[in-house]
């Protein structure tokens, strides 16, 4: 199995042009894609917020483009990738999110609709309903995975064929920006959920605001990120793993190091677990408890949030 | 009675400078407890509350349940997700019950009230302490045949901390209210010796079967009994320890060797 997602993995970095750099990634991809975004950088005008890209600075109308060839350019490896990096241990991390959440209609209740954003690959979508299912016996309860990236989506939808899922009504794929998320109605999700996500997104304030605007009052706002190792001793072995090993590994598995090196990159940038159980209160959610609860040491961290009743 | 300050004897010191601090920086976070201060609040914000009181009306019926936790969040008309609000679900609605009812005993039972309408004033410290703690366990006569489940949920490895800590404060609570005075090493042995008490009693009052509880309040007494008897044995002990202390000192200086005690 490894040996074959290997030989597959050579053939696809052998089908797409190696790049030095993610500024050159992005030049590529959007002269063949896109409106070239290097013709929009040089007319953009000057007053135009910057953001962060990783380590680099871009303006905030790139940020997407680039993340979007990021993901693009993983999507196929995203798993082994994760497994690789994390040792497995981002499934349980999923599987703890999923389980705390306990989606699925309860005795007497209703059918809760769930939207998991940046979910292309269906990674928590399918842990949801199968925890509805197995937990509480719920074949009701759907899931709408929205993604800005239609090739993630495209992952996902090979996933749920597979796992027989796409023939029922229960999940959907759906292109769409965390910011607006403009096809779902206000008040009309039980439970939002982002799981390793929100971090990509480039007005983080925006896709909280979005997030508040689609929940039901009572619903639930959950997110699964990176954050900050507490320990100072902990901290700084995991900093050398992430900035050494983790772009050697996404060199050597998925034949793109520039990525990997996006990846830790973009986890040293997000804010801590205070500063973004603040940023979620400051949407209008009620923090759960302290605002979060961390996992593993702090390397992920859970923030959730409930809308108050008394929110439009 | 009104002077006595709940504090510990390390930290009676520190208690004037806080006052004083106490109008700047409000409010101050203490361990000790004093008329000088706001009495202890509850933890819980007013959704968490909302939803945690709903939900402790279908204890009897549900036990301490993930149902009925759903069905206090329906009650006051938040969605089933809503539960997510709990951080620790089930066990934070036995804490509920625990910190409720440990906030209820001083409204309940006021001494001061009691001594001017019953003439009650004869009433000993020790008394007191056996009012409030028949007091306390009367609280949990509605879900006594539930309570169990919540010493179940209680004593998992991740909740003890909490728990021995609001075992604490319910003792600590006991005591100042009863208009205990102490501020030396007794401070904490009385603690501890009534925790040891009520948490046996709690734990006896939920096989208890006879009828409105006369076992339990036997039990009860006999707990305070023992603590007694074991007031005398250590006394005695520390008694004999000196005496034989000083015995062998006096008989080492009769042999010319240097040695005071």
């Amino acid at each position: 199995m490894a040996a074959r997602l290997l030989i597959r993995r050579a053939a696809i970095s052998a089908a797409r042009p190696v790049f030095a750099s993610p500024f050159r990634a992005a030049c590529l991809y959007s002269t063949a894609e896109k409106p070239p975004s290097s013709a929009a950088a040089a007319q953009s005008p000057p007053s135009e917020p910057d953001t962060h890209f990783g380590f680099q600075t871009v303006k905030e109308s790139l940020k997407a483009g680039k993340v979007a060839e990021v993901f693009s350019s993983v999507a196929s490896s995203y798993d082994v990738m994760n497994d690789a990096m994390s040792f497995g241990i981002h499934r349980l991390w999923k599987d703890y999110f999923v389980r705390s959440l306990n989606p699925g209609r309860n005795p007497g209740g209703q059918p809760m609709s769930i939207l998991d954003v940046a979910g292309g690959t269906g990674d928590i979508a399918f842990r949801m309903l199968d925890h509805a299912e197995k937990i509480n016996a719920d074949r009701e309860t759907s899931v709408i995975c929205a993604d800005i990236n239609a090739d993630m989506l495209r992952e996902g939808e090979k996933r749920a064929l597979e796992q027989g899922y796409m023939s029922t009504n229960r999940i959907s794929f759906r292109v769409e920006n965390a910011e607006t998320l403009d096809s779902v109605p206000d008040n009309s999700i039980d439970l939002y959920t982002i799981s390793f996500g929100i971090r990509n997104v480039t007005r983080i304030p925006m896709a909280l605001a979005a997030a508040h605007r689609v929940l039901k009052p009572g619903g639930v706002f959950a997110c699964l990120e990176f954050s900050k190792v507490s320990l100072a001793p902990l901290d700084t072995i995991y900093q050398q793993y992430s900035f050494s090993v983790i772009p050697l590994m996404g060199q050597l598995i998925a034949g793109d190091r520039d990525s990997y090196q996006y990846l830790v990159e973009s986890i040293k940038n997000f804010p801590s677990q205070e500063q973004f159980a603040q940023m979620v209160k400051e949407a209008g959610f009620m923090n759960v408890g302290k605002g979060y609860e961390e996992l593993t040491f702090g390397v992920a961290s859970i923030w959730k949030g409930v809308k108050p009743l008394d929110s439009k | 009675m009104i002077t006595t300050l709940r504090a510990t004897p390390f930290r009676l010191a520190t208690a004037s400078k806080a006052i004083s601090i106490s109008t700047f920086c409000f409010p101050l976070h203490r361990r000790y407890h004093s008329y000088q201060h706001p009495p202890p609040t509850s933890p819980f914000t007013p959704a968490e509350s909302a939803i945690l009181s709903a939900a402790l009306r279908h204890v009897p019926l549900h036990g301490f349940s993930t149902v009925a936790l759903s069905l206090g969040a329906r009650d006051v008309g938040y969605l089933d997700v809503s539960v997510n609000l709990i951080p620790r679900g089930v066990f934070d609605l036995v804490k509920y019950h625990l910190v409720t009812e440990r906030l209820r005993l001083k409204i309940s039972v006021d001494f001061r009230r009691l001594e001017q309408s019953d003439g009650a004033e004869n009433l000993s410290v020790p008394a007191k302490i056996r009012v409030l703690c028949v007091e306390r366990l009367k609280a949990n006569l509605p879900i006594i045949h539930r309570w169990q489940e919540a010493l179940g949920v209680m004593s998992l490895a991740e909740n003890i901390p909490a728990s021995v800590s609001e075992l604490a404060k319910l003792s600590d609570e006991m005591w100042f209210l009863a208009g205990c005075d102490s501020h030396d090493m007794d401070w904490y042995t009385k603690r501890a010796a009534l925790s040891g008490i009520y948490a046996s009693t709690e734990l006896f009052m939920t096989q208890d079967t006879s009828a409105d509880f006369r076992d339990t309040w036997k039990f009860l007494d006999r707990r305070f009994s023992d603590v007694k008897s074991i007031e005398n044995i250590t006394s005695n002990i520390a008694t004999w320890v000196d005496f034989t202390a000083h015995a062998f000192s006096n008989v080492l200086q009769s042999k010319n060797v240097r040695f005071r005690l």
